[in-house]
């Protein structure tokens, strides 16, 4: 499990500190053509729609996307930096959409908004259900979704 | 005279096989796949032989590249369900299973349902769901 004691400068932020309604906004983050051939080479998913540029000039995006996968990925990232530590715990489940397409140039941020809390898997965990919108630089919201993070129970 | 590249072989639409059980081939998580990963995700790692939950899902689109049906037309992966179970450390090797739940035919495509599990070297389920996949019919001859 991860200690937020570890990697959060701020100091611990437990379960009993987070509460329903709090929302938070990330930086933004530019999505580059070496973001996705990265993620194609680690992925392994060298699918046409992000690798193969003369291919997509033709179809409805019209140029090579990132993949999903990416886009939620760096989503990950994003509220990292956006969020309390403990709001972005040790992921639980998730539910997600992908509305459209994140293209090259693209520069997204996320708004996410902390939906529930309830009682963890054990005595020492919370589970917190936060909903999240990926946002590029026009408003449009690209994906959408809820993940639920385990997070700790303050000690004693 | 320039030359355009042969298609790529895919499973269009009409060919997914519901209920058929696909396995890939496993793969080995290293240091160098977190690091790679938290380069791209901009997430510092805070513990380097625990791999981020979402590199074994990133993985498994790879991994299903590999198996003996040809990769999936798809053109756009709509959504998915996903549940993380186990943790995932360097060393271990997952590897992934899925199965078409169910097709629905739409104008421009089909709508496949995929259920898919990963699974480590103990056969343990570290991580399972429900994908949701908009794929491409087969074009005219």
């Amino acid at each position: 499990m991860l200690s937020y004691r570890s990697v959060d400068a701020r100091g611990p932020v437990f379960f009993e500190d987070l509460a329903v309604g709090q929302e938070f906004t990330s930086p933004g983050r530019t999505v580059t053509e070496a973001d996705i051939v990265i993620f194609a080479g680690l992925s392994g998913d060298y699918n046409v729609l992000h690798t193969d540029a003369e291919h997509m000039k033709s179809s409805i995006f019209g140029e090579r996307i990132a993949h999903g996968l990416l886009g939620l990925s760096i989503e990950q990232g994003l509220a990292s930096r956006g969020e309390p530590t403990a709001a972005h715990g040790q992921l639980h489940a998730l539910k997600w959409k992908f509305k459209g397409p994140i293209k090259i140039g693209d520069t997204v941020h996320v708004r996410s908004r902390i939906a529930g809390k309830k009682d963890g898997p054990d005595a020492r965990l919370g589970l917190v259900t936060v909903e999240r919108e990926l946002v590029n630089q026009l408003g449009e919201v690209v994906q959408e979704g809820e993940t639920e993070h385990a997070v700790e129970r303050r000690p004693g | 005279m320039r030359e355009a590249p042969a298609a790529p072989v895919q499973c269009y639409f009409e060919e997914v096989e519901v209920n058929v059980l696909l396995v890939t081939p496993g793969i080995t998580l290293t240091r160098a796949h977190v690091a790679l990963f938290a380069g791209v995700t901009g997430e510092p790692a805070s513990d380097p032989d625990l791999v981020p939950s979402l590199l074994p899902l990133s993985l498994s689109s790879g991994l299903g590249w590999r198996v003996p049906r040809p990769p999936l037309a798809v053109l756009a992966f709509m959504g998915f369900e996903w549940r993380f179970l186990l943790p995932v450390r360097v060393g271990d090797t997952i590897h992934s299973e899925s199965r078409t739940l169910t097709k629905r035919s739409l104008r421009e495509g089909g709508v496949v349902i995929e259920e898919r599990k990963i699974v480590n070297q103990r056969e343990e389920t570290v991580q399972s769901g429900k994908l949701t996949l908009l794929v491409a019919r087969r074009p005219a001859a």
